[in-house]
């Protein structure tokens, strides 16, 4: 009996490796699906749009009630420091509707 | 054991959401700012959720009643999206080079082979703490829990740099993970320190966490461990070290992470540092872990209050408590030390004999007289935060 508890032992050992290394040397794992939802408002397109494309929306809901110039200088920011591919005039749409929606209403 | 009861009132507030990730292998839909909520990641336990997409999860306050921080607690932050998500061993290598005799392309066989070095090392997000700054700042909106006492096990830094050969002119060492930018435009994660710094004895390439191999989130399969500075320089999955003969330019060292060039390394809330400089080793810092805020307590009933107290690589001399809201202080009992890297859990026996409202505050200080100051120290990008916090109590 004791032998057999001790195989049994090892096997779920073994089992545990295999279930953690699915492929031998290869360690992996599956990201859930980033799902965020704002509030409705004007210019939630676009933001759904441009800020999807490198962060998942919940970077907004995150942030205190930013003030307009604060929302202003992060929309800058994604524009000019990291490249984000938005027009004058869609920033324009962004920046007013973080501010209306999760601003500090100035 | 509050945190226990904690985390079941907010697992219960959010069964539902839980039960519809696991359902629907993706997010349920949030509405509400600056809500926090319950997540569970692969190799992860339930963690706060602050973003999904690159992930950033902060540890619940009650984890830190324990001296080293479960791997499956420890907090998870990552800056641009392309995060690994599978590593193969057999082809997976760690290269240095750059301004070095030889290029070396290690296997995790090879880093095995260097003299195997194992400390315990707090791990502290620079923004920790930021959601409590006033005024309010953007960036991840952490309350404390970024950060978490691991025991770490690897090789040092320094061996592997001299099996390279350091070339004359070297001034600094980058390090580049596997995470990658989801557009060419942003700037690709890669940290560097100056080559003294990275020649200290206690700067390791980690390939465990307590005596296990690395949750996928948090670095596997190696991660560079600079402790007493902050964890911005612990470079996860780290795949390439590079030996410049120049300072490093890149954007992650150059423009973010720095702090005001000034002594206290803050500036006039809401105004602009005139200069900057790479924000480096971590204040000092106490917290109060049980009881948490707005806690019950019995009068006439015997508690003990207790926390944990670290800096940036100097050993806690000292904590004082305050039960009066820092009228009157008195000194705690400091428990296990584990090393200059490690926390230090902190005990005071408290016996409340009136029934009543209490401010609890305690306060920390280093071996070189570094402390915390009693009013938040501000800075832009909300960094070095180690204010005296206060923890109000309810005795009935």
């Amino acid at each position: 009996m004791k032998f057999i508890s001790v195989i049994a032992i090892l096997l779920s050992l073994a089992t545990g490796i295999v279930y953690s290394w699915a492929q031998g040397t290869t360690h992996s794992i599956n990201l859930p699906e980033a799902r965020v939802e704002l509030k409705p408002g004007e210019g939630l397109q676009k933001v759904e749009t441009f800020c999807n494309i490198c962060h998942s929306l919940d970077y907004i809901i995150m942030q205190p009630k930013l003030t307009k110039p604060q929302w202003t200088g992060t929309v800058n920011k994604m524009i000019k420091v990291f490249g984000a591919p938005i027009t004058e005039e869609d920033a324009g749409l962004i920046v007013n509707y973080l501010v209306a929606q999760y601003g500090a209403g100035n | 054991m509050s945190y226990r009861r904690i985390t079941r009132r907010d697992f219960l507030k959010t069964a539902g959401s839980l039960t519809a990730i696991t359902a629907m292998g993706g997010f349920p839909s949030s509405l509400f700012a600056e809500e926090r909520r319950l997540v569970r990641f692969p190799e992860k336990t339930d963690l706060i959720l602050l973003t999904q997409r690159p992930p950033q999860l902060e540890t619940p306050l009650g984890y830190f009643k324990e001296l080293v921080t479960p791997n499956d607690a420890l907090f998870v932050r990552w800056h641009i999206s392309h995060v690994p998500t599978s590593i193969d061993l057999n082809q997976w290598r760690l290269k240095v080079g750059g301004n070095t005799e030889t290029e070396l392309q290690l296997s995790m066989d090879d880093l095995k082979k260097f003299e195997k070095v194992t400390y315990t090392a707090v791990l502290q997000c620079s923004g920790n703490g930021r959601s409590l700054f006033e005024p309010r700042v953007a960036g991840g909106q952490w309350k404390n829990g970024a950060m978490g006492n691991v025991t770490f096990t690897g090789a040092r830094l320094k061996d592997i740099l001299n099996k390279a050969g350091l070339k004359a002119g070297s001034v600094d060492v980058s390090f580049d993970g596997l995470d990658s930018p989801p557009l060419p435009s942003v700037p690709d994660l890669v940290k560097s320190l100056p080559v003294d710094k990275a020649m200290e004895e206690d700067i390791i390439v980690a390939y465990e966490m307590n005596g296990r191999y690395m949750p996928m989130l948090n670095g596997f399969p190696v991660r560079l461990v600079v402790p007493g500075w902050y964890a911005t320089y612990w470079v996860k999955a780290l795949t390439e070290i590079t030996v410049l003969p120049k300072q490093f330019e890149g954007f992650w060292v150059k423009t973010a992470y720095r702090i005001p060039d000034t002594p206290c390394g803050c500036v006039d809330p809401g105004s602009s540092p005139k200069k900057t400089i790479p924000i480096h080793r971590m204040t000092t810092r106490s917290l109060i872990v049980n009881p948490e805020d707005k806690a019950r307590l019995k009068v006439n009933r015997s508690f003990e209050i207790m926390g944990i107290a670290f800096s940036g690589g100097y050993s806690i001399k000292q904590v004082i408590v305050s039960l009066d809201e820092g009228r009157t202080w008195k000194e705690a009992r400091l428990g296990q030390d584990k090393g200059r890297y490690s926390w230090i859990q902190w005990f005071y026996p408290w016996k409340p004999v009136k029934s009543g409202n209490y401010t609890l505050m305690a306060k920390a200080t280093n071996s070189i007289g570094e402390s915390q100051p009693s009013e938040g120290l501000w800075n832009p990008a909300g960094y070095l935060w180690n204010k005296v916090e206060k923890v109000e109590v309810l005795v009935s």
